[in-house]
């Protein structure tokens, strides 16, 4: 994916056009440039004004004029959240689960990607649709079950009891059969004809060539999982083991919602993953690019 | 089986360092003995930053009382509490004691997951209580927990609107609270001086405070259960009354659309950002209106019409039948409801006391002292009839058809009729289905 | 689809085909594994479930298809299912519509194209839930950004809380806010595989904007749109976050769907085994459109 940042973008550029059609480029240009922009506004105004509200104070949110800046800005919010709640415990809490669940489910998938699309045995079609199927089921209808299951093998109230269950997921595996469907299979015959055995190919020859995919693989994971909410929160008892989403459910008292607290809290749960975001974006959308989905 | 462990960081997480969470979090306890070994009571519950404070200094007390005892504290968000909680109650493995509210607890007793605390209790021990409060945790005529505290919804009114609008005096004596027709005429004369979107009141029957609705129908006399507390009694004059009465919030816009039962906007927010100029609301609203608001504001009396009546909100503690430590547990249970502790547990956190001497006596808040009055006179026009039927073990079965009933009622124009013979016949079912 | 893409002429000699079965199965197990403990077992529980009738502590009864029965007189059922298939049928082309079309847009010449795609995959990063609690800020009919401006410009506001169908716009509206960033990212990749020599060979057939569009953009991203399709689909029929905390289902069930209606029937109600009978519903529901979409698309290369 190359994205020029200046001038000019990948089309090839035209042969000297004439001045009427310059003129005619360059309105299009603006106008593709409004459109963007206007986009844009829409989407970032919401986490703009999730800003702005966590900065304001209780009073100010309470007045009813219309501003677009706060009056005077106030880290009231934030300090109160952060000396209510063990934040940084539930912070540490929900990077050692999702990092875990990531690296699981890399591991996990690549391997699975890797038989799907590159060995052939009997079965293989059912499998695959079958990891597929397991797509379609909401959390929310094997929650009871999985519960008791849960419990049952003596997870309930660790980490494990959150870790296992979200690492069982076929998206990864979709998305790796993808890509590595790409790898030509001669590469991987002329090896096994020089008398390296499969593991061998996979961790000498698939793996260099997967690092777009385990990006992907590994942030997506990262992302679903620091995000996840609905199960944790059943799966979890102490809370000195909760995770941040669940943190900010303590906020939703019972009684007037505290819209200030509330936004700092959320804004301290979603920053780490907007900059983790924007900071790999370039590795993240090449691999979404040569993942074959297309 | 089950292998959870418990309280490793003890009753707050507060800055355990993340190292210690982590390695914690990994190891599924694999034996008894990752138990509190010393055989610690285990206690679940939410809690406003002031209840939690109330409950920490009770463990405290209780712990100095009876050393060698040890009491952990389990802090949850209110809103995932039960489930987690019916959870942990499916792997065997509950908590010793936990805080419920009066309508949720029927739904345990009922399903025998609550200690029967009746051989663990001195004689009298019920005398401590209000009747209200004590019919509040019966089950099949035995108890099953401790009222803890009780609140209940007195309207709080913004002074600077009310004044505007040319009402001055509002009642300050329980007997002289305002009649269904006097509350009536103020909301009018309030819709007449208001903006457009601006509305007199808020009702705070959202989500579990739909048993609220059911002050309006106690002021009426009326009753949902019988006397048996299984047969729907609702379709009589007083539900009649009641329903008339509250349809009529919404058809003259005395209350913004936006305060259904079902609406996802508290009461008391519409009323924080002085969209509406009243709100019906409980006791523990006032420390945190008294830290945000900027205008001046009172409480008065909830409405009557045959007689005053309310909802007996607050919470019980209660202790589960499969608990190891039923003697330390309702030893826990007794001394909680001592005076001592409860007065100052009450005064803290803004809460109605269930003693008898206590609600004689009265308890000074810490916040708007001059407040106390007012929902002490409230709480006392609830009656015990009252409390016993919200302490039916179909109770959130019941709930959830008062929410369905009511919404279509208030917002969906279902007629009078109709939402009596709908709410009948939900309650029926919901009795038999248990 | 009964076997997986074959892409090579069968070799009339393979060896280690018993190996390379063995490597194959060895590989997959991990996985496998977890799929199976974690999700097919707890799916034969919940099937199991379905049949009873259980209060959620101690063990059910047995009830055969009472659950089920059940389901066909319940009035809130059919309209969480109908609110379901609305919702899909609403986000589904929306999402993909807007995400192909911006797509196109940031495929274009643009300047700060790079600063464009970061802000419009910005909200994938944000939780479900911090993005419902956005909503609530957004939509409040109170005190809610949206009414406010309404009404300094002297229009009506609304009712985005008690009217049942602003409620389910702004639902929608809050949803796709959230997923257009994905659907414009496989759409991006999906048209970055066109040459531009293809669109050059449109122009000197004379072919207009709209029409390269219409004739060649969007036949060849058709692999991406597929796969949209099945996701956005599968999204749609769990949306949870969203709901469960910029509505609860209100006002007047108006945003009911089948997940948040199981998960108040097994976890509030505590009515699991019915919890669980429209759990199942869900499933199969979900499954028979995937597989028919799969079945009129078998054609269809999936890998492009």
């Amino acid at each position: 994916m190359s994205a020029p940042t200046t001038r000019l973008g990948t089309v090839p550029a035209p042969t000297r056009p004439r001045a009427g059609r310059r003129r005619r480029e360059r309105t299009l240009l603006t106008l593709r440039l409004v459109l963007a922009l206007a986009v844009s506004v829409v989407l970032l105004f919401p986490l703009y004004w999730m800003v702005v509200v966590s900065l304001s104070s209780r009073a100010e949110l309470l007045g009813g004029d219309l501003r677009f800046w706060p009056r005077d800005l106030t880290l009231e919010n934030f300090r109160r959240v952060l000396d209510s709640f063990p934040v940084l415990t539930w912070f540490g809490n929900s990077v050692a689960i999702a990092v875990v669940v990531a690296l699981l489910t890399v591991a996990v998938n690549l391997l699975a990607g890797y038989a799907f699309a590159q060995l052939r045995f009997r079965g293989s079609g059912v499998l695959f649709l079958l990891a597929l199927s397991t797509l379609m089921l909401p959390v929310q209808v094997i929650m009871v079950s999985l519960f008791r299951l849960v419990t049952g093998l003596g997870l309930y109230g660790s980490y494990w009891a959150v870790i296992l269950p979200t690492a069982a997921s076929a998206f990864g595996v979709f998305l790796a059969r993808q890509f590595l469907i790409a790898i030509p299979r001669e590469l991987v015959e002329a090896a096994r004809i020089d008398g390296a055995g499969h593991l061998a190919v996979f961790l000498r020859i698939v793996l260099p060539l997967s690092k777009p995919l385990i990006a992907v693989l590994f942030f997506m994971s990262l992302l679903q999982t620091w995000n996840d909410f609905a199960w944790p929160l059943i799966a979890l008892k102490d809370n000195a083991l909760f995770t941040l989403p669940i943190g900010l459910l303590y906020l939703q008292g019972q009684f007037g919602s505290d819209y200030g607290g509330t936004m700092a809290f959320a804004l301290l749960t979603v920053a780490p993953m907007v900059v983790l975001f924007l900071g790999f974006q370039r590795y993240f959308v090449q691999g979404f690019a040569r993942s074959g989905i297309r | 089986m089950s292998l959870t462990r418990r309280g490793f960081l003890g009753a707050t997480a507060a800055a355990a360092p993340v190292a210690l969470a982590g390695c914690a979090g990994f190891r599924t306890g694999g034996a008894a003995t990752d138990e509190g070994a010393d055989g610690a009571l285990t206690f679940t519950t939410w809690g406003t930053d002031s209840e939690l404070a109330g409950f920490r200094s009770a463990i405290d007390q209780f712990l100095a009382a009876n050393p060698g005892s040890q009491v952990q504290l389990n802090a949850v968000p209110y809103e995932q509490m039960f489930t987690n909680i019916d959870a942990q109650i499916q792997a065997g493995n509950p908590p010793d004691v936990f805080r419920v509210p009066y309508y949720t607890f029927g739904g345990y007793a009922g399903r025998q997951q609550l200690l029967d605390l009746t051989p663990h209790l001195e004689a009298g021990f019920a005398d401590r209580f209000t009747e209200t409060a004590w019919s509040a945790v019966q089950n099949d005529g035995k108890p099953f927990g401790v009222p803890h505290h009780t609140d209940t919804s007195a309207i709080l009114y913004n002074k600077d609107v009310l004044d505007a609008a040319g009402i001055t005096a509002v009642p300050t004596e329980v007997e002289q609270a305002w009649t269904w027709d006097q509350f009536g005429e103020v909301a009018a004369t309030l819709r007449k001086s208001l903006d457009r979107d601006k509305y007199p009141f808020a009702y705070n029957w959202q989500g579990n405070g739909v048993t609220r609705w059911l002050s309006l129908l106690f002021q009426a006399d009326g009753r949902f259960l019988a006397e048996d507390l299984r047969t729907p009694a609702i379709d009589s004059a007083a539900g009649r009354a009641a329903l008339e009465f509250s349809q009529g919030f919404f058809s003259d816009r005395l209350v913004p659309p936006s305060d259904s039962v079902k609406s996802t906007t508290y009461a008391a927010d519409l009323w924080y950002s002085q969209t509406t100029a009243m709100v019906f609301g409980g006791a523990f609203m006032v420390p945190d209106a008294d830290a945000t608001l900027d205008f001046s504001w009172g409480a008065t009396f909830a409405p009557r019409k045959v007689r005053g009546g309310g909802d007996f909100g607050g919470n019980a503690l209660v202790a589960t039948a499969g608990t190891p430590r039923p003697e330390l547990a309702a030893k826990f249970l007794a001394f909680v409801t001592e005076q001592e502790q409860m007065r100052a547990f009450c005064a803290g956190a803004s809460l109605l006391p269930t003693r008898r001497d206590l609600a004689e006596q009265g308890v000074e808040f810490a916040v708007r002292p001059e407040l106390s009055p007012v929902f002490l006179g409230q709480a006392g026009v609830v009656r015990a009839q009252d409390a016993a039927q919200v302490a039916s073990p179909s109770m959130t079965g019941i709930i959830t058809v008062l929410k369905d009933q009511l919404e279509e009622a208030f917002v969906g124009g279902q007629s009078v009729e109709d939402t009596l013979a709908g709410l009948t016949e939900g309650i029926a079912s919901a009795t038999a289905g248990e | 689809m009964s076997t997986p893409a074959v892409r090579l002429p069968r070799t009339a000699r393979r060896p280690g085909r018993a190996a390379e079965a063995l490597a194959g199965y060895t590989f997959l197990a991990p996985n496998l594994v977890l799929l199976g403990v974690f999700v097919l077992l707890p799916l034969v529980g919940a099937a199991v479930l379905s049949l009873q009738r259980t209060d959620g502590f101690g063990a059910g009864r047995f009830v055969g298809l009472d659950n089920y029965a059940r389901l066909v007189g319940d009035g809130l059922f059919w309209r969480s299912t109908l609110n379901t298939a609305l919702f899909t049928a609403v986000v589904t082309p929306l999402s993909m519509a807007l995400g192909l079309g911006i797509a196109v847009l940031l495929n274009s010449v643009l300047p700060g194209r790079a600063f464009f795609r970061s802000v419009l995959i910005l909200p994938m990063a944000v939780s479900g839930v911090a993005t419902a609690l956005m909503g609530v800020l957004v939509f409040d009919e109170n005190s809610g950004v949206v009414d406010k401006l309404l009404r300094f410009a002297g229009l009506p506001a609304v009712p985005w809380q008690s009217g049942g169908a602003a409620a389910f716009v702004s639902v929608v509206l809050v949803t796709l806010w959230w997923r257009v960033g994905f659907n414009m990212l496989i759409y991006l990749a999906g048209l970055q595989g066109i040459g531009p020599e293809i669109y050059e060979a449109g122009k000197l057939d004379g072919a207009s904007g709209w029409q390269a569009f219409r004739h060649l953009t969007v036949p060849m991203v058709g692999p991406s749109s597929f796969f949209l399709l099945i996701m956005n689909v599968i999204y749609s029929f769990q949306v949870f976050d969203i709901v469960f905390v910029l509505t609860g289902g209100g006002p007047r069930n108006a945003t009911s769907v089948l997940v948040t209606y199981a998960y108040d029937t097994g976890f509030v109600t505590r009515d699991q085994g019915y919890a669980a009978a429209i759990g199942m519903v869900l499933l199969l529901v979900t499954l028979a459109f995937t597989a028919l979409r799969w079945r009129t698309s078998r054609s269809r290369d999936l890998v492009g």
